[in-house]
């Protein structure tokens, strides 16, 4: 070494980058959610079934998979919210109770509109409650009524963040003041709404909003329903017919004949499978009762059922074809759309063509996967940018770092921190749309202990609780981890579905104790 | 060197924590490229002193001279913004993230709009290396976390990034105090390399009279918030620097004391 360089002053090694994968990290996670995904395949595997293709069971087939990976989005969006606070140090409780209010705030305003009032106190009969109103809006739509959520959720968390600075009270307590306040709030504002006698009185959810993802604009009808839409009259149906174009008219009855042979062909094996069993537990009875000629008439007719004429497909009607149109329609409520509906719906189509996608009875299984998967990778992505890629994100690292640093070198600490409360409202308020524009239901239980769930989904991701640790990576394979696992056992024969507590809370503690070891080797002990 | 002007020139300076008098009078010059070594015994009021040079005290009265013109601080950022760069004992350092991390906190190259450009990594490693460099301390690694680094190398860590943003003012609030002995030489290295630089004044507050010795260019001994003395090595013969070290009395005395 020459004179412009010590001896001691660069012992690291340069690394390989197959060691420095090993390193990373997120390796631990990455593992443990591995074994998960294979634990969930293997032993969901009927016990009778002959194979070893994990993806035949319940946990991994297209419908596993479609609904283990939405209870993983909306997990995953709300643990991104609380990791990413926690790296800078504070604390979030209050997600659950933020879900189950901003449920609440879009329900409400999606059925009864949204109206900006003055109470005041009139005299003018005897003493009453008057209203002044400032501003109304009957017809709320579902973007609007986000929109408006987000206003009063983003308010909620700017307030904590501002507290939580200003008073530089615990982000435990503050939080913890808000999990009671805005439960209280749901449920105080649900029983103001629901009565009698339209509602049930004293109600705390609003269960029969409009199936908003499903409306679509049939040409010279107007905005229906996708299934009112197919169960009108067929002489208004058979009218669509005719403005179909020859080639859609091909393309759809290519596809439906395709599907109804599936659907023939399955019904064809599961009427051979049933009739085969039965004459053979008959000739097993015939046999034991020593009856040989009963035995060979069942035989013969054994060799019937064997070569059993195949079930004939059903003809592609017109109709039928119109329905198909429809379902093809776009959503006049793209924002419903967004959040309650699905993705990926070609690849799905492709998957039932090609022959796995497919039910018992020959019908497409999934229709594609949540659109909740989508907006969580979209989430991910972008907080994956802005933690590790961008300004903000080493003000993020160096506040929960080392906040007297930070404050040192001139980041706008008490900032970052609000910003990040703002960012775990808004994912709250993301969980909640997700919930409410799939199910058209609100619930003022909506979301509790999710914050928990969160909180512990970014723990085992490697996220250290002291803050100033962890990768956005890692959050998302917490929260595949607590996903799969709250399924997984419920597979495993012989074993309590509740044994996932069990294991989580193990988990979730080795996942503590490596992530301190971790630090502590990163910090040398400080 | 002392044919120049002082970068740094302080007048008379008082303090009072309410009728408590933290700093009774004090001046003081430093020059560029000259390393000036504040010692005195605890209480003395060294990091009083160092507090107001850098904006965080306000001074009850005296003045404060930057390259000639006088300065009024009514906060660290003032201070910085005419150059002085105070580099605390805590050094502001996260160990949890990489060197080139804690090099541009707060100051980070970017591209795009703040806070949300995206980091210059590649440019920033570069300039980080070659920062340290500069300055005698090598490092291959630029993303390897500030906790894995030594002490001195973090030392050194400190006192690159407040050259870098400018600082013509180093003042070293007890650099080698938490360290091992090598270490202690490592920082007394770099310090010899800023000073080489020859542009940059060096306030060294220090305990360790051997330390002072080995990189001071001038000693100011603070005892009770006044200056019991002042120069050169040359001035300042061995016997003086005990007796001023322990605050201005004879050894003689202090044995007779320790005796009773
Ligand atoms: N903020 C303060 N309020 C009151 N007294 C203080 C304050 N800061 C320092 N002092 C007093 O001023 C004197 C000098 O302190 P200081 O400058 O920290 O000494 P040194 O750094 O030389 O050990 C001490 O007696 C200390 O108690
Ligand atoms: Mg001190």
């Amino acid at each position: 070494m020459n004179s412009n360089s010590r001896a001691e002053s660069d012992r690291l090694k340069k690394r390989n980058w197959f060691i420095e994968i090993l390193q990373r990290p997120e390796i631990g996670p990455f593992g443990v959610m591995l074994l998960l995904i294979l634990a969930l395949g293997f032993f969901s595997i009927p016990e009778n079934a002959n194979t070893w293709n994990l993806f035949e069971g319940e946990g991994l087939n297209a419908l596993g998979i479609r609904n283990n990976l939405r209870i993983i989005a909306q997990l995953g969006i709300i643990a991104l919210g609380a990791g990413l606070l926690i790296i800078a140090g504070e604390f979030d409780l209050s997600i659950g109770s933020m879900i189950g209010f901003a449920g609440m705030c879009m329900a409400i305003t999606l059925k009864w509109g949204f109206h900006i009032v003055i109470p005041y106190i009139s005299f003018t009969n005897g003493i009453s409650v008057e209203k002044f109103v400032i501003a109304s809006f009957n017809n709320v739509t579902p973007l609007a009524a986000v929109f408006i959520t987000l206003c009063f959720t983003l308010f909620f968390g700017w307030l904590m963040g501002l507290i939580v600075v200003k008073t530089g009270l615990a982000s435990f307590i503050v939080s913890l003041s808000f999990l009671f306040f805005l439960r209280g709030l749901t449920e105080v504002c649900y029983r103001a709404f629901n009565k009698a006698p339209d509602q049930t009185a004293g109600s705390t959810q609003v269960s029969d909003l409009p199936d908003f993802k499903n409306i679509v604009n049939l040409p010279e009808y107007g905005e229906i329903g996708r299934v009112a839409a197919k169960r009108l009259d067929p002489e208004i149906l058979l009218r669509y017919y005719e403005k179909l174009s020859p080639d859609q008219i091909a393309a759809f009855s290519q596809k439906l004949s395709m599907a109804f042979e599936r659907v023939a062909a399955k019904k064809t094996e599961i009427l051979m499978n049933k009739n085969i069993s039965n004459i053979e537990r008959e000739i097993n009875n015939a046999k034991e009762a020593g009856n040989t000629d009963l035995v060979t008439t069942l035989q013969s007719r054994l060799l019937d059922a064997q070569n059993m004429a195949p079930v004939v497909p059903k003809d592609v009607t017109n109709l039928d074809i119109v329905k198909a149109w429809i379902d093809t329609l776009p959503s006049e409520r793209p924002a419903a759309d967004f959040f309650g509906g699905n993705v990926l719906e070609g690849m799905f189509e492709w998957l039932y063509q090609i022959g796995w996608n497919v039910n018992n009875y020959g019908n497409k299984f999934a229709p594609g996967l949540y659109n909740a998967v989508f907006l969580w990778i979209l989430i991910a992505i972008v907080a994956w940018i802005v933690l590790s890629k961008t300004q903000a994100g080493n003000w993020i690292y160096s506040t929960g770092g080392n906040l007297n640093a930070a404050k040192a070198n001139g980041v706008p600490t008490g900032k970052v921190k609000i910003s990040l409360f703002m960012f775990s409202a808004f994912c709250a308020t993301m969980f909640a749309a997700t919930q409410v524009f799939e199910t058209n239901t609100a619930d003022a239980a909506k979301g509790v202990l999710k914050e928990l769930e969160a909180i512990a989904a970014a723990v085992i991701g490697g996220v250290v609780l002291t803050g100033g640790f962890g990768t956005v990576l890692g959050i998302m394979f917490g929260s595949i981890i607590f996903g799969i696992a709250s399924v997984a056992f419920f597979y495993i024969p012989y074993v309590d579905g509740s044994f996932y507590r069990i294991f989580l809370g193990a988990v979730l503690l080795i996942a503590a104790l490596t992530n301190e070891n971790i630090r502590k080797r990163i910090t040398g002990g400080i | 060197m002392s044919n120049l002007d002082p970068l740094v020139k302080i007048e008379n300076l008082k303090k009072n924590f309410g009728n408590f008098t933290a700093l009774n009078g004090v001046s003081l010059e430093v020059f560029p490229g000259e390393v000036h070594a504040l010692l005195g015994d605890n209480g003395a009021g060294k990091s009083t002193l160092i507090k107001i040079l850098s904006g965080v005290y306000q001074p009850t009265s005296g003045k404060i001279f930057v390259e000639g013109s006088e300065v009024k601080f009514s906060s660290p950022r003032d201070a910085s913004n005419v150059g002085i760069g105070t580099v605390y004992q805590d050094l502001a350092l996260n160990a949890l993230t990489s060197m080139t991390r804690n090099f541009f906190l707060g100051r980070e190259q970017i591209i795009g709009p703040p806070p949300f450009g995206i980091l210059k990594s590649k440019e920033m490693n570069k300039i980080a290396v070659e920062e340290m460099k500069k300055i005698g301390i090598f490092i291959s690694d630029p993303e390897q976390a500030v906790g894995t680094m030594s002490g001195g190398q973090r030392q050194t860590l400190a006192i690159a990034r407040a050259i870098y943003f400018g600082a013509k003012v180093l003042i070293l609030d007890e650099p080698t105090s938490a360290l091992g002995q090598k270490q202690q030489m490592e920082v007394l290295k770099t310090i010899l390399k800023v000073r080489d630089l020859g542009n940059i004044a060096i306030i060294l507050i220090t305990h360790n009279e051997i330390h002072a010795r080995l990189v001071a260019d001038r000693f100011t001994f603070l005892s009770l918030g006044e200056v019991i003395g002042t120069g050169t090595p040359d001035d300042l013969k061995d016997s003086d620097i005990k007796r001023l070290m322990a605050g201005g009395a004879e050894i003689g005395d202090l044995a007779a004391e320790l005796k009773r």
